[in-house]
């Protein structure tokens, strides 16, 4: 029995997720929440000259949400900061393969990128502390609130 | 394959809704009746030909619509009473629903009544809508909200009533007849008898019984009682407040405006009589009449032989439900304890992915906390997915809920 959803990658990814956890003192700690799914994460960044020492994440989510949050830990892990400002969503879907959710379900594709929208708010504030160009800092910011 | 105390082949033929497909060709199995039900052929063509025939405002003009237009929506009125055995029609006022009588209650009763250290009772089981209106009114005059637990088996613990009238404080109880989420069915009577020793008013929110099973006000004995009509085959937008006459009589007006007033100069305004007192403003003249025909419908079938039809799907989903593997079934075991509702989770699995996987299959539950927040706290859950039955529902529903969930079962290896 199968499902285009919940395949077997996906559904081991969300059972088996990395980087589930704490981190002691983080750089970045940002929660956000999906009310409708009743997902609710936080997100963890330690960051080292301008890379990414460490990523841990908790919270409770759907399988969707969990499979997606560990990808993202995945890719973010151990690159620098510019890499993590520019992740696009498409780079996370389609490591799962769900790229047919941003036009088939307006519903499920916020559990998939509640923790990419997490990371940009993360890196929104921590930035905000550090450059001036206040341009760039806000494009960010109007990219997390339009990622879905 | 139908249950013996319903002709379902012949009711599903009135509800056009149930012939329509879902998900590519997927017949809808519609199980979310808990949160609304679907209406038949009977409940729209009432509004609709209120529209068509008879629309003019109620109360007011003396031409020949505006007569017809009264007398039916006045017709529903005392239709309400019979239905639920009260005495006096001007008892019953036309609400938009639940939440709106209840709020009607704390707002008008409430603040009249209730004190600074006063103490208002609800139960762990409630609804939002019985639980953040006394919040509000508790907020404002420095009263006190308490609740009512419940046990492992989902059963109010009525020794926590007794231990709050003890303190002489207790204004009011408020709880619902049936609760929306595990179904369980309170001791309504039990706990009105009490109070009533006590000297406390209760509040009895019978949102999910009503469109159930038999209910007699007069023989429940309580003092204010809230439903909707959209739970019981009938349109949005309307539901009833029932209050005693001797508490109605003492409360002030809930909204001030047209209908609602005797006579009104600059400064001073004398109220209409009951029930119109407590109806500002043009009410929602169609949707009532619709809901006149949902009570014909349901009376016609009879509500004992509802009760009995869902008695029996209850008792045939929960011995299929507890052999699927990986799943949790909460509430009451005693099916005569029990309403038709079926809140379930999976090991492991989030209830909005069991959502997805049985939409494949055109089959609707509810996923989600279902306004009980309090409730998924005390068992220790986020949310949970709810399948409620209706008069339309089959065994073949029950069928093709249970093959759905082995699917959830298979996909995540439980």
């Amino acid at each position: 029995m199968s499902d285009p959803l919940y395949t077997e990658i996906i559904i081991d990814e969300a059972r088996n997720a990395s980087n589930e956890g704490t981190l002691e003192n983080p750089d970045i700690s940002q929660h956000d929440a999906n009310p409708m799914c009743g997902d609710s994460i936080t997100l963890q960044l330690n960051v080292n000259d301008d890379s990414i020492s460490d990523v841990k994440w908790h919270g409770d989510g759907c399988t969707i949400c969990k499979a997606c949050t560990s990808v993202l830990t995945q890719l973010i892990k151990g690159k620098d900061l510019d890499y993590a400002r520019n992740l696009k969503k498409e780079e996370i879907l389609s490591e799962l393969g769900l790229e047919y959710l941003l036009k088939q379900s307006p519903i499920r594709i916020k559990c998939a990128l509640l923790s990419l929208k997490a990371l940009k708010l993360g890196l929104y504030s921590f930035l905000g502390k550090k450059i001036e160009d206040s341009a760039s800092l806000n494009n960010l910011k109007e990219e997390a609130s339009k990622l879905y | 394959m139908q249950t013996s105390a319903l002709s379902t082949e012949n009711i599903r033929k009135d509800f056009p809704i149930l012939q329509r497909m879902v998900r590519d060709g997927k017949p809808l199995v519609y199980l979310d009746n808990a949160s609304t039900t679907q209406k038949p052929n009977q409940v729209i063509d009432a509004i609709s030909d209120y529209y068509k025939n008879h629309n003019a405002n109620v109360h007011r003009a003396v031409y020949a619509l505006a007569e017809e237009s009264t007398e039916a929506y006045e017709k529903t009125r005392e239709k309400i009473s019979k239905f639920l055995n009260i005495k006096n029609k001007e008892e019953v006022i036309f609400v938009r629903g639940t939440t709106e009588a209840i709020n009607l209650v704390a707002y008008s009763w409430g603040r009249q009544n209730i004190k600074k250290g006063d103490i208002i009772v609800t139960t762990e089981y409630e609804h939002h809508s019985n639980i953040v209106p006394w919040q509000l009114l508790a907020n404002e005059k420095g009263a006190k909200l308490e609740y009512i637990g419940i046990n492992d088996n989902g059963e109010l613990i009525l020794d926590q009533l007794d231990s709050y009238l003890k303190t002489g404080k207790v204004k009011l109880v408020a709880f619902s007849q049936v609760s929306n989420v595990l179904g369980t069915i309170s001791n309504s009577e039990e706990i009105i008898k009490r109070c009533k020793k006590a000297g406390v008013k209760t509040l009895v929110d019978g949102a999910q019984s009503v469109p159930h099973m038999k209910v007699d006000i007069e023989k429940l004995d309580c003092d204010f009682f809230a439903f909707s009509a959209h739970k019981m085959l009938g349109p949005t937008g309307v539901g009833v407040l029932w209050v005693r006459k001797e508490i109605l009589e003492t409360m002030p007006p809930f909204h001030g405006g047209g209908d609602m007033i005797r006579e009104v100069h600059k400064y001073e305004t004398t109220w209409n009589d009951l029930p119109y007192k407590f109806e500002a403003g043009t009410p929602n003249i169609a949707d009532v009449i619709g809901f006149s025909a949902a009570i014909d419908y349901l009376s016609n079938i009879g509500m004992d032989a509802i009760r009995q039809h869902e008695i029996d799907l209850t008792k045939y989903a929960l011995e299929k439900m507890s052999q699927v593997k990986g799943i949790t079934i909460y509430g009451v075991k005693d099916i005569l304890n029990r309403g038709g509702v079926i809140s379930f989770n999976f090991h492991d699995v989030h209830p909005h992915d069991v959502a997805t996987i049985i939409d494949r299959e055109g089959i609707a539950v509810r996923s989600g906390h279902h306004c009980a927040q309090v409730l998924m706290e005390r068992l220790n859950v986020a949310a949970t997915n709810r399948a409620s039955f209706y008069i339309y529902n089959t065994k073949e529903d029950v069928d093709k809920l249970i093959k759905s969930l082995e699917k959830v079962s298979e996909l995540y290896k439980l």
